[in-house]
């Protein structure tokens, strides 16, 4: 049986606290919209039609993990596809994540699983999942640490047989006790400090650079459109572009590179959208020129000159009064992509 | 108010929504209502403009064309140029970085020098009148 605790959070030691984000990062937080204004990690965003979140899941499911424990700061619960996993969701603090998941390893050590995929999600990476259990396997040893192509840095994701573990401290302490396997991960990778990661994960999402990609057909080389959502005749999408569940486009609005608008957003006419990312529920009002940011609700960041805005004209731009509850409806379309998503971690 | 010649700078409010507009506005009319107004609004402590304060921007700039002046902003923040960008209205204004240039710009061309029934062919394709002659 295979178990997997994700931890959605910063990385939180017993008794000191090591941020896991630089000082850039630190800086760039400031700049942040929204949605990491109010702590909800970058990897619970939906982009391209599904958060980072999402995507781990199904790739657990896919590579036959019996039993997915996901655990922290996650604002909304990730739905199962049915595909015979059990998904166990703890909200919780940073610091209470890494407790319960310290308790779920040793959990998992009683109850005799055979191995356990411990990840802390903070980036995304294009990882085969089913390659690392087998390199795991054939190494034999008790830990087995993913690593980032090229610079070959550390990523938070381990793999462990929990009835070899020994008792002592928290689960990082644990892990790091042994020296592990290191499994380079062959792809890209994100790290996703700050939002401009975001932005640049969607563009090479779109550019294939990456395995992100929409998962709804496209209607038009390089134009994806997912269900139920309206586009006037006389608005113009310019590929590449994402147009998310239940959106609506006005007529005369201009849409175009790599814009990817997310679930029940609102572009109102002639409103034009360029090099930008429209975060779900997001209404856009008539007649605007937005490029080079990121939209949540009221908020703007503008990538190009730095600087996040509140608007407080709620004709200008808004969140959605209405935003309709489509998150059962997240892990329901069929995936081809063989990507899975982890947190870039330190050395121990 | 600041004084340079014939032109006025204003210091815009660091707000510049509904509230703001009204107090703003009473000081600026009867400056674009005098003939040929020169005006300078000096951006440089905006945070945030709504689209009340750009429509009074606008209003003015007409006001002030209307009377063959003209309104030009100067310092503008970050914040400010995201706003005018978003809303559409960035290139309807001419812009400096400093207030001391966008005064500068004014006294560039004195208007009562500048012709004002030049030709807008100028002398580039030679002497029409004399090529209309001989034809």
């Amino acid at each position: 049986m295979l178990s997997a605790i994700v931890v959605v959070g910063p990385e939180i030691r017993e008794g000191a606290k090591s941020g896991f984000m630089s000082e850039e990062a630190r800086a760039q937080a400031s700049l942040s919209p929204a949605r990491v204004q109010r702590a909800t990690p970058l990897v619970c965003v939906e982009v391209l039609g599904r958060s980072v979140l999402d995507r781990m899941i199904e790739d657990l499911q896919r590579a036959g993990v019996d039993m997915i424990s996901v655990i922290g700061n996650v604002p909304f619960a990730p739905a199962c596809d049915g595909s015979g996993s059990r998904l166990k969701i703890e909200m919780c603090s940073a610091e209470e994540a890494w407790r319960r998941a310290t308790q779920q390893l040793m959990s998992n050590r009683e109850s005799g699983v055979e191995g356990s995929l411990v990840v802390r999600l903070g980036a995304y990476v294009d990882l085969n999942l089913e390659n690392a259990l087998q390199f795991h396997r054939e190494h034999g040893q008790v830990v087995t640490r993913a690593f980032e192509p090229e610079k070959e840095e550390p990523l938070d994701m381990w793999i462990t047989d929990p009835s070899r573990l020994t008792d002592g401290g928290d689960i990082l302490t644990i892990l790091g006790v042994v020296e592990p396997a290191r499994y380079v991960a062959q792809g890209y990778a994100n790290r996703l400090d700050d939002p401009r990661d975001l932005r640049r994960l969607v563009v090479d999402g779109f550019t294939s650079r990456c395995n992100l990609r929409p998962q709804v057909s496209e209607i038009r080389p390089g134009v994806w459109m997912d269900e139920g959502a309206q586009v006037d005749r006389s608005a113009r999408i310019v590929a590449p572009a994402y147009i998310g569940r239940g959106v609506r486009i006005a007529e005369e609005c201009l849409i175009t590179r790599c814009t990817n608008i997310e679930s029940n957003c609102e572009v109102d006419y002639g409103t034009v959208v360029e090099d930008s990312s429209i975060l779900s529920n997001t209404y856009l009002g008539f007649g605007l020129d937005i490029s080079h940011s990121i939209v949540d609700g009221n908020h703007l960041l503008n990538l190009e000159r730095g600087v996040t805005m509140e608007i407080a004209d709620p004709c200008v731009i808004r969140q959605n009064t209405n935003p309709r509850q489509d998150q059962d409806c997240q892990l329901s379309v069929a995936s081809d992509f063989g990507g899975a998503q982890v947190a870039p971690g330190k050395e121990n | 108010m600041l004084k340079s010649g014939p032109v006025v700078i204003m210091q815009m409010p660091e707000q510049l929504n509904l509230d703001g507009v009204r107090t703003f506005q009473q000081e600026l009319e009867p400056l674009i209502e005098c003939h040929r107004p020169r005006i300078v609004l000096d951006c440089s402590q905006v945070r945030h403009i709504d689209a009340a304060g750009v429509e009074m921007m606008l209003h003015c700039l007409e006001e002030a064309m209307k009377r063959d002046g003209d309104l030009k902003l100067a310092a503008l923040t970050s914040e400010a140029e995201v706003i005018l960008e978003l809303m559409r209205v960035a290139r309807v204004f001419e812009t400096f970085s400093t207030s001391e240039e966008a005064v500068r710009s004014f006294n560039a061309i004195p208007a009562e020098v500048a012709p004002q029934e030049a030709p807008w062919y100028g002398d580039a394709f030679g002497d029409l009148g004399a090529l209309k002659q001989a034809s």
